[in-house]
Parts: structure tokens; C-alpha cells; sequence
């Protein structure tokens, strides 16, 4: 029960921080939800960062100052849940005994150009669906909105996610690593 | 040996992502390069159809430059005939009394033989009674301005010898003109001796 608790604490403060840099004025299609997502994916677990990623993306949908996502909101939701899982999927495959390096980074970065990508391409299809416009118009249409987001989550991951890593787990305690246990 | 095939999907990872990337730029630019050329298709019928309305417009400017050409060849050809039977007068009319207004007629073209009166009513409206016992008309009003208390319509020839402004000695319509006369009506009270 205590640790149910300490999971919807972690949750709530998690997407609470996501919506709130959400919601900050920044060029469009910069943004640090997916980098939190990821690592919240990778410290806590794929389906708790899953969860953070949907959640964060169905209260931005409202909230947004982009305007109200409507039903593109859905697909924007698998774009960011897939990211955090994909953090904890990354996480198991690393093993128990990582090291923090820079080639954690540079392999966070090709999975964030990855992810972004795929999210993108989501967000766009769903669009392309919804509004009878074809899939290629839409992606071709979105091109350069699309290397904005790639290319600034690359850069992103590449330099500050080992380093998150760290200070997070030190903050943390072991008990980071535990919390990912007891929700897989 | 882990490490490195984990190594390998990244990189995998990442050149997928460039490649996907890359072909979506490039299926940007052939859109772009579709709706421009729809767009230059489109300006290039405009440009023709323009260039063609332009071309009728042109043929009719040409016609319609023929037609006055050939029409001021007769109309002059016509002058020429009739430059024997014409003269010029300039023609003052005075308002003096009424505003103080003057407007000259000047190079009038009068037949030659042409009174005083006629030339007159060539560049205004006059009018006049024709008084049997003198045999000439007085002139009553031009454009408007009637004779009124002691303000009268007079008349004046330039004298070129002299060169100052003679009362007219007779009726308007008893002044025959001759070519190249200086004449004057003046609303005034009259001075005539």
C-alpha cells in the first residue's frame, strides 16, 4: 500500500514536471517531455514511464497553448507512452551492472531521433486518417517540423542523458532501481 | 559481444531515422516542385491568354490609329479646300461690369464675309433684336449677362496702327471681319462720345 502511494507520488510529481515544461513558451517543437519520459521509462520502468507519457500527453491536449489537440490527442498519447517504454525496455536490455558513459548517451541520442521519428510519424498518420488527407502529403508536409523535433531531441539526449541518469540515482538512493522492480 | 550488436541496432536506429528522414525532405521538395509547376502551368496560360487579348488589342489600336490617320488626311484635305474661304478673329469677351471676368476665343475660324454678330455666336450665346429703323441688331445679353440699368454690351476693334482699342462705330451684324481681326465685347457703362 506504502509503495502504491510512492508510485502515484513519483507519478503525479513526474507528470506534473512534464505538463509544466509543456505549457512554457518555447519554439515549437522543441520540447523535454520525451527526454523525461525516457528516463522516467528507464529509471522506474517501461510501463510506469508508458503511463507518464500518455498521461502527460492527454493533459497537454487540453491544456495546450498550441490549442486543444482534439482527436489527434489519442495518437499524440502512443507517440510519448511508446517513448517511456522504450526507456525501460532499454534499461533491461543494458543489464544489471551498466556504466554511465558517453556511450549511453550517444545510444540514448540514436534512440531518441528514433523514437521522435516514430512519434512524429504517428501524430502525422493520425492526422493524415482523421482529416482524408493523404499519408504521404502529411508526413511531406510536416518534414520540417519533423527535423526541428528529431534533431533537437537527439542533441538533447546525447547531452544530458547519462548525466540525468546519475544525478537522479544519486538523489535517489538504491531505491531508484527498486521502484522499477516492484511495478514490472 | 553484446555490447557491439546493441551497438549495431543503434546505429541501424539512426541510419533509418536519417534515411526515413532524408526521403521525407525529398518528398517535400518533389511536392513542392509539383505545386510549383502547377502554379507555372497555370501563370504560363495566363501569360498566353494574356499575350493573345494583348495582341487583338494591339491589332484593334492599330486599326483604329489607321482609321483616324485616314480620317485626318480627309478632314485636312478638306481644310485645304476650304482655307480660301475661311478666316481667324480673336474674340474677347469682357464681363467687366458683371465680374470682371475676361475669356479670349482667340484663331475663332469665321467664312470669310463673316459679320461681327455671327462670329460672336460661333463662341457664345447671344442674344439680340434686330431693329429696322437702323438696320442692324443690338445685342442684348451674351452667355447669360443682360444689359441692366446703364451697363451695356459694347464693342471694341483693336486698331493695329495705333495700337488701342476703337468703339465699334455700327451694329455687330453690319461689321463685316476681315482676317486676322482683334475684336472686344465689354459690359460697361457705356462712354461712347
Amino acid at each position: 500500500m506504502i509503495m502504491k502511494c510512492k508510485r502515484v507520488a513519483v507519478l503525479t510529481v513526474m507528470t506534473a514536471l512534464c505538463v509544466g515544461i509543456q505549457l512554457t513558451p518555447r519554439p515549437p517543437n522543441v520540447e523535454f517531455t520525451s527526454l523525461i519520459c525516457f528516463l522516467t521509462g528507464f529509471l522506474f520502468g517501461a510501463w510506469f514511464g508508458g503511463l507518464l507519457g500518455a498521461l502527460t500527453m492527454f493533459i497537454n491536449g487540453f491544456l495546450s497553448p498550441w490549442g486543444f489537440a482534439g482527436i489527434i490527442m489519442p495518437f499524440q498519447m502512443l507517440g510519448m507512452a511508446l517513448m517511456g517504454l522504450v526507456g525501460g525496455i532499454y534499461r533491461k536490455s543494458l543489464g544489471e551492472n551498466f556504466r554511465l558513459s558517453k556511450t549511453l548517451n550517444l545510444e540514448a541520442a540514436c534512440l531518441a531521433a528514433f523514437l521522435t521519428l516514430i512519434y512524429d510519424i504517428i501524430t502525422n498518420v493520425g492526422f493524415a486518417i482523421l482529416f482524408n488527407v493523404e499519408i504521404i502529403v502529411a508526413l511531406a508536409l510536416g518534414v520540417w517540423f519533423m527535423v526541428v523535433h528529431v534533431v533537437s531531441n537527439t542533441v538533447l539526449f546525447g547531452a544530458v542523458f547519462s548525466s540525468l541518469v546519475k544525478v537522479i540515482g544519486d538523489l535517489a538512493g538504491e531505491n531508484v532501481w527498486s521502484y522499477q522492480k516492484e511495478i514490472l | 559481444m553484446e555490447l557491439s550488436k546493441r551497438n549495431l541496432i543503434m546505429v541501424l536506429l539512426a541510419w533509418l531515422t536519417s534515411i526515413s528522414l532524408l526521403s521525407l525532405v525529398a518528398a517535400s521538395y518533389y511536392l513542392e516542385l509539383h505545386k510549383e509547376k502547377q502554379v507555372c502551368e497555370k501563370y504560363e496560360d495566363m501569360y498566353n491568354e494574356l499575350v493573345e487579348n494583348y495582341t487583338d488589342l494591339l491589332n484593334s489600336y492599330q486599326n483604329l490609329v489607321q482609321k483616324y490617320e485616314s480620317e485626318k488626311q480627309n478632314l485636312t484635305e478638306l481644310l485645304e479646300q476650304y482655307q480660301g474661304c475661311i478666316m481667324r478673329v480673336d474674340i474677347c469677351i469682357d464681363y467687366g461690369e458683371w465680374n470682371g471676368t475676361v475669356v479670349w476665343y482667340n484663331n475663332t475660324i469665321v467664312p470669310l464675309g463673316c459679320n461681327l454678330l455671327e462670329a460672336t455666336k460661333k463662341v457664345a450665346i447671344v442674344n439680340s433684336t434686330y431693329w429696322p429703323a437702323y438696320q442692324a441688331s443690338f445685342v442684348d445679353a451674351i452667355n447669360g449677362v443682360w444689359n441692366q440699368g446703364a451697363c451695356y454690351w459694347m464693342w471694341y476693334r483693336w486698331d493695329t496702327e495705333e495700337n488701342l482699342w476703337v468703339y465699334g462705330d455700327c451694329g455687330a451684324d453690319r461689321y463685316t471681319l476681315t482676317n486676322n481681326e482683334i475684336l472686344m465685347w465689354r459690359y460697361e457703362i457705356p462712354s461712347y462720345p
